[in-house]
């Protein structure tokens, strides 16, 4: 028997470390190592006890477990940890997936390349190396259909031929692991649980374009990420698998990380190379583009993290095997970082064609609580959101962007009745609009005004007229911005006027916030009938609003409450009313 | 050569070149606010952008290259809605004033702030010249001018506003004094004939105007003189005669004809003017005093303000006895009552239903008046006259007291029930106002008021080719500056007219900050200074001028006070012009101000973070043409500005004074010092002059004014990086 901790960042912070240091202090005799994310982070920490073939899979472990594992581990004996084992239904979250990029994620041990090697890895890059010129491997990726995973959906095979055509010596490969939309994490796994599997991809890709310099430009707010993979390259480089002449061939590539110091717009290729250089992270403007002169004005290719993790499964198992899962024009699988009000969150991985409905209700297991669903952010803050009659949008490039969102990266955050659209829309805007790098007037000054639009207008201070302002103000920032970020922006806006007009309209016309979110819209009254005057709203009201004598029906002073809310959590008798 | 085609015009490029490149190569302007040529493609203002046939995405002009066959539109409604919300976005953004508020507030348009900085650098001449552009009879309006500019002033929330009407004054007596005061050059004679009716200010504004742009002008008045109410309806002790008589000589010289003791409707008809001439401008002004509808007003001893003033003008004053009461609050009241102080009235009352502060008189008029015995009687009204044979005997007057306030925002008087008082006298002076005498204009329509019915833009009449200003038209009488204001536009149509165009008369859109936001805590106080006055008990006995005008020394300091609120790049800021192109509402988008307004500066250059529009071009050019990097940019998003090193003063910076980064600024958030004790916004001329730095030839350029350097900027890499002063470059000059 073998036992393996969830070590991503989510089982850390779940406190995975503090799981294994008590396991280490039972002095068991099974091997005890860690894997990367295992996906379900819902259910953090998850201590996986293999018996051969076997999986137990032990879900939201503590400290204080710790004995009862260990006493399984010695007498066999599941009674003490039955309540810790995955339910069935649970493990469909997985079982459900198609996992291509993720392949390895939560199996192996990402610290140790030996793991990776017995996993098929690096098979996939001697064969490019020793039996395929670059254009037949761009041919195959060509064929795969693979498409860039960061959000625009560019195909993978044309940045690498325009790279590899481009003239020059000096080419450089770029991976961008700057992933920046909130919600967004697949990245992060990927690294943290295979980077492996991203040095291989990115050894493709280089070899392909004819690049001796890799760089892998990831946020400085992945430490875990860059201590696995600064040790997977070290562990690479002792196998000769990066540095000169490769297995012995004449390829030779170097790698570098960069680690970016937190900025959105720093995932824009243009200004991840701005950044890289030393300079102030803005976009640059296009044409040229990188391909003809990027990094060090040198042919340049880009890719994001999850299109590489696709590179060598596609070399192993043949471009033909990608494309035959997906839809006629999106191909292979995608990741999603699901999150919100869904009851099972993580990643999900699942090949193009799917529904939305799939991921959020056969996977994702539907809402959390007993509010309905009403929408679904997708793609961050540059995407839209995707209301409830439209779950049944099939995972397709095509057919997510004609609903006015986005794939993006594959952030899914999402939402129930309790949310306010207004509100999600402004938050999204507040991120932009500190994250616009300032450079160009549709981006700094049109984002600014747009969330000072939706600030007023959810602070019951919208005026007749704001909607089609926003809406002009929208369409222009689109056309006008410089960049992906600023271009992207207005999505959310636009998505949920065009979804949820009304919500706007009670907002402005009614001074309601139907969602009961916006505090300034909100009041909240006790109903004397339902009241039994238990006193605990009153012992609870943090600004003593609520007065009342005992067994007596209490009153909110309503100048006096701060609407926290917290009188209409604990009220036991549903006697406090939110409107 | 690439083939392509721009707005419908087939047009040849090299290969290589931009979009914007081949437009303005063939005088299709485009434009632009980050790009220029020193430094590499930014792309940041997307001002540039056009529509291209089968790309849907705009093109950034500045980058995107020409290709064979393409189809270029520079000014597609989707390029116009593109610039236009991008520009009212940056100028929601844009803390600053183009011009200051004093001369918004003018009537006139007058560059007040231009002229004040002038007499405080000892131009005289100059700032007189700048003041001829708006009004030619400065020493007399610098005298009686209510001076809205000063309500304006933003001093007055420090202390007090500058005293700029007298500052005019002073500036327009030194020219008079001369013997060869400034007299404008007028253009090539245009063949055209113009005939004004009334020779008052709004009359001989329009023709000096009109005379300047190369028309035959003949005014024709009916009174002995010409100046209408300046002369007939403002005492000699506050305008003398003598100052007015050499305004107008100069008016004459400029080739003005004057013809005096002609009356409209006896004399001559506007039809038969017309018939001799290509344009007629009626402006006879209000010479009717108003009634009060008061029982008794018909009693002798009873006169009108207007009338009583021409009187004593003429030379035959009329008898007013011992107690005088003057009715009304304004300047004429004050005028009248101070007349009749002079003439030796014993008592004289001042009758008004409000109080002191709803007087719209002048507050040192009311003082003055004070000074020199008036009694005000605040907060009465007269309901009757009262008399024996037909002679004034007294008045009675309604006590009242202020209710709740009107439309015009003042609280309304109300009468205070059963209260009166009766104050015996020998005369009253109705100075309640002024009409049009209605028979002299009969052949032209009225509106209901009974003036002139004028077009506010183009000051047309029901008759083509008759045009009528001032006090006669409209709204009716009026300040003078108003009428001066109307016959400067009325003199630009009717030059339109005559070259049979329609005169523009949009107003561009300019920039104001929002004055709530404005903090003065960093400026000293200082006080006002009014030119020294007769003492009261010697003026109270005659016609003498009562101010005796600023010293030179009293002058400059006065003018010193001056804020400089308008932006002294406003005649050749780009974000400016571009602004204007289009019908911008920044408005729509208002909301927070990115960046205080930060003042900082050394030797030569100026910043001012509060009118950046982060173009980028100070950045650039500092790093990429002179490799210096004093500044750059600093924060994110909607906070991003320009900012010296670690947020340092620019002085501790590595910056050499090159002056580029001022140079490429397109907007005021940088200038450039001139060589000038008190900075003024000026229309600069600038020249390519070369002087000798080390054997070399270097390029510089001057800006010189009123034949005084200003300016010597460097203009070349020689003069760039010769560290010299500004000083030591005009030193060289030639």
């Amino acid at each position: 028997m073998r036992i393996v901790i969830g070590q991503g960042s989510c089982g850390i912070a779940a406190g995975a470390e503090k799981v294994r240091s008590a396991l280490l202090k039972q002095n068991i005799s099974a091997p005890i190592s860690i894997t990367g994310c295992i996906g379900m982070c819902y259910l953090e920490p998850i201590v996986d006890i293999y018996d051969d073939d076997k999986l137990v899979r032990l879900v939201k472990v503590s400290e204080s477990d710790a004995p009862a594992i260990a006493d399984y581990i010695r007498t066999g004996d599941r009674e003490k940890i039955s309540a810790l084992i995955v339910t069935d239904e649970d493990s469909e979250f997985l079982s459900k997936q198609t996992r291509i990029a993720l392949r390895n994620c939560g199996i192996i041990n990402p610290e140790k390349i030996e793991e990776y090697i017995a996993k098929d890895g690096y098979t996939a890059l001697r064969s490019c190396l020793t039996e395929k010129t670059p254009e037949e491997v761009i041919d195959v990726i060509k064929t795969s259909g693979l498409a860039g995973r960061g959000g625009a959906g560019f195909p993978t095979w044309f940045k690498w031929n325009a790279a590899r055509q481009s003239e020059g010596e000096e080419k450089y490969l770029i991976c961008n692991a700057d992933e920046g939309d909130p919600g967004a994490f697949m990245d992060r796994a990927v690294i943290e649980s295979d980077p492996h599997n991203l040095i291989e991809g990115m050894l493709i890709g280089a070899y392909a374009i004819g690049a001796k310099h890799a760089v892998v430009y990831v946020r400085a707010e992945y430490p875990l990420a860059i201590k696995r993979l600064k040790n997977a390259l070290e562990q690479a480089r002792e196998k000769g698998i990066i540095g000169n002449n490769i297995f012995g061939t004449d390829f030779s590539c170097d790698f570098m990380i960069k680690a970016g110091a937190g900025a959105f717009v720093c995932g824009e290729e243009t200004a991840l190379i701005e950044s890289l250089e030393g300079h102030r992270g803005m976009p640059r403007l296009k044409p040229p583009f990188p391909a003809q002169s990027g990094f060090w004005r040198k042919p340049s290719n880009i890719n994001n993290v999850e299109t590489f993790a696709n590179v060598a499964w596609i070399i192993n198992n043949g471009g033909e095997a990608f494309a035959a899962m997906g839809t006629e024009g999106s191909k292979g699988t995608k990741v999603f970082a699901v999150t919100g009000k869904v009851k099972r969150s993580g990643l999900v991985e699942i090949p193009m064609g799917k529904t939305l409905r799939d991921v959020i209700f056969d996977i994702g297991g539907g809402m959390k609580t007993d509010k309905p669903f009403k929408a679904v952010q997708m793609g961050g803050p540059s995407g839209g959101c995707i209301p409830a009659d439209l779950i049944d949008t099939v995972i397709d490039y095509k057919a997510l962007g004609a609903t006015g969102a986005i794939m993006g990266s594959g952030g899914m955050v999402v939402m129930d009745e309790s949310t306010c659209m207004v509100g999600m829309a402004k938050f999204f805007l507040d991120f932009t609009a500190k994250e616009s790098c300032g450079k160009c007037i549709h981006c700094r000054i049109g984002t600014k005004r747009m969330l000072e639009m939706l600030e007023r207008i959810t602070k019951g201070e919208g005026k007749e007229g704001d909607i089609e302002l926003l809406e002009e103000l929208c369409y222009s920032i689109k056309d006008g911005a410089l960049c992906g970020l600023g271009q992207t922006a207005p999505n959310p806006v636009l998505t949920t006027i065009k979804y949820f007009r009304d919500e706007y309209e009670a907002h402005i016309k009614d001074k309601k916030c139907p969602a009961g979110e916006c505090s300034d819209l909100i009041e909240y009254t006790i109903n004397a009938d339902k009241c039994r005057g238990c006193t605990l709203c009153a012992r609870n009201c943090p600004v003593n609003a609520i007065t009342g004598a005992v067994k007596q029906p209490h009153v909110i002073d309503t100048d006096k409450c701060i609407k926290c809310g917290k009188c209409y959590s604990v009220c036991r008798f549903d006697a406090v009313i939110k409107a | 050569m690439i083939n392509l085609t721009i707005n419908g015009k087939a047009i040849q490029a090299p290969e290589g070149s931009t979009i914007l490149e081949a437009a303005r190569a063939n005088g299709i302007d485009i434009p632009t606010l980050c790009y220029d040529k020193a430094v590499e493609i930014y792309g940041a203002c997307g001002l540039c952008v056009v529509e291209a046939e089968g790309i849907p995405k705009l093109l950034r002009s500045c980058s995107a290259k020409c290709t064979e066959g393409m189809v270029v539109n520079t000014e597609s409604d989707r390029v116009v809605q593109s610039r236009k919300i991008a520009m009212e976005l940056l100028m929601s953004a844009h803390d600053g004033d183009c011009v200051a508020p004093c001369q918004l507030n003018c009537p006139a348009r007058t560059d007040c702030q231009g002229y004040v900085g002038l007499i405080a650098n000892g131009e005289y001449d100059a700032a007189l010249k700048l003041i001829k552009n708006k009004i030619p009879l400065p020493a007399s309006i610098g005298r009686v001018c209510p001076h809205p500019c000063e309500k304006a002033c933003r001093r007055k929330n420090v202390e007090e506003p500058i005293n700029i009407a007298q500052l005019k004054a002073f500036a327009a007596n030194i020219d008079l004094d001369k013997d060869d005061s400034y007299l404008p050059e007028c253009q090539e004679s245009s063949g055209k004939k113009v005939a004004i009716i009334g020779g008052g200010p709004a009359g001989l504004t329009a023709a000096y105007y009109l005379t300047i742009m190369g028309h035959e002008v003949t005014v024709y008045d009916m009174m002995e003189k010409m100046g209408g109410m300046l002369r007939y309806g403002i005492p000699q002790y506050r305008l003398p005669k003598e100052v007015l008589d050499k305004e107008i000589a100069i008016i004459e010289k400029a080739g003005v004809k004057l013809v005096n003791n002609v009356k409209l409707g006896k004399d001559f008809t506007i039809e038969s003017l017309k018939a001799e001439n290509d344009a007629v401008i009626v402006a006879v002004g209000a010479w009717k005093s108003s009634s009060m509808r008061t029982p008794g007003e018909d009693l002798e001893g009873v006169y009108g303000g207007i009338d009583f003033l021409r009187a004593v003008i003429k030379g035959n004053p009329p008898e007013i006895g011992e107690r005088v009461a003057i009715c009304g609050g304004g300047n004429t009241a004050m005028d009248a009552c101070r007349t009749a102080v002079r003439l030796g009235a014993k008592e004289v009352y001042v009758i008004y239903r409000r109080t002191r502060n709803e007087m719209p008189a002048d507050k040192l008029e009311i003082d003055e008046a004070e000074e020199e015995g008036v009694i005000y009687k605040f907060l009465t009204n007269p309901i009757s006259f009262n008399g024996e044979d037909g002679k004034l005997k007294s008045v009675t007057l309604q006590i009242m007291e202020l209710g709740e306030p009107d439309a015009s925002g003042r609280r309304k008087p109300v009468p205070v029930e059963g209260k009166t008082e009766e104050i015996a006298l020998d005369s009253v002076i109705l100075a309640i106002g002024q009409k049009l005498v209605q028979g002299d204009v009969s052949e032209l329509k009225l509106n209901e008021r009974g003036n002139i019915e004028a077009d506010p833009d183009f000051f047309t009449t029901s008759i083509d080719g008759v045009f009528a200003i001032g006090d006669a038209t409209n709204r009716g009488a009026s300040i003078a500056i108003e009428a001066i204001g109307e016959a400067d536009r009325c003199a630009k149509a009717v030059d339109a007219y005559l070259n049979g165009q329609k005169l523009d008369t949009r107003v561009p859109y300019i920039s104001k900050r929002d004055e709530s936001t404005i903090d003065y805590s960093d400026r000293k106080e200082q006080s006002r200074i009014n030119p020294k006055v007769l003492p009261a008990d010697v003026r109270n006995k005659n016609f003498d001028e009562v101010s005796l005008g600023f010293t030179e020394e009293e002058a400059q300091a006065e003018a010193s006070r001056c804020l400089e609120c308008g932006c002294r790049e406003y005649y050749k800021c780009k974000l400016l012009n571009v602004a204007q192109r289009y019908d911008i509402d920044p408005s729509r988008f208002k909301g927070e101000i990115p960046q205080k307004y930060t003042h900082d500066e050394n030797a030569f250059i100026e910043r001012n973070t509060s009118k950046c529009i982060l173009c980028g071009l100070c950045v650039r050019s500092c790093r990429e043409v002179m490799d210096i990097h004093a500044i750059g940019l600093m924060g994110r998003g909607f906070k991003t500005d320009v900012s010296p090193a670690f947020s340092l003063p620019l002085d501790q910076t590595k910056c050499n004074n090159c002056g580029l980064c001022v140079q490429l600024c397109p907007t005021g958030s940088l200038t450039e010092k001139a060589n000038l004790k008190k900075q003024v916004p000026l229309d600069e001329q600038y020249t390519e002059e070369f002087v000798d730095i080390n054997g070399t030839q270097a390029s510089v350029l001057v800006s010189r004014y009123n034949g005084k350097v200003l300016r010597v900027i460097p203009n070349d890499e020689v003069s760039r990086n010769a560290n010299l002063s500004r000083e030591e470059l005009q030193a060289k000059l030639q």
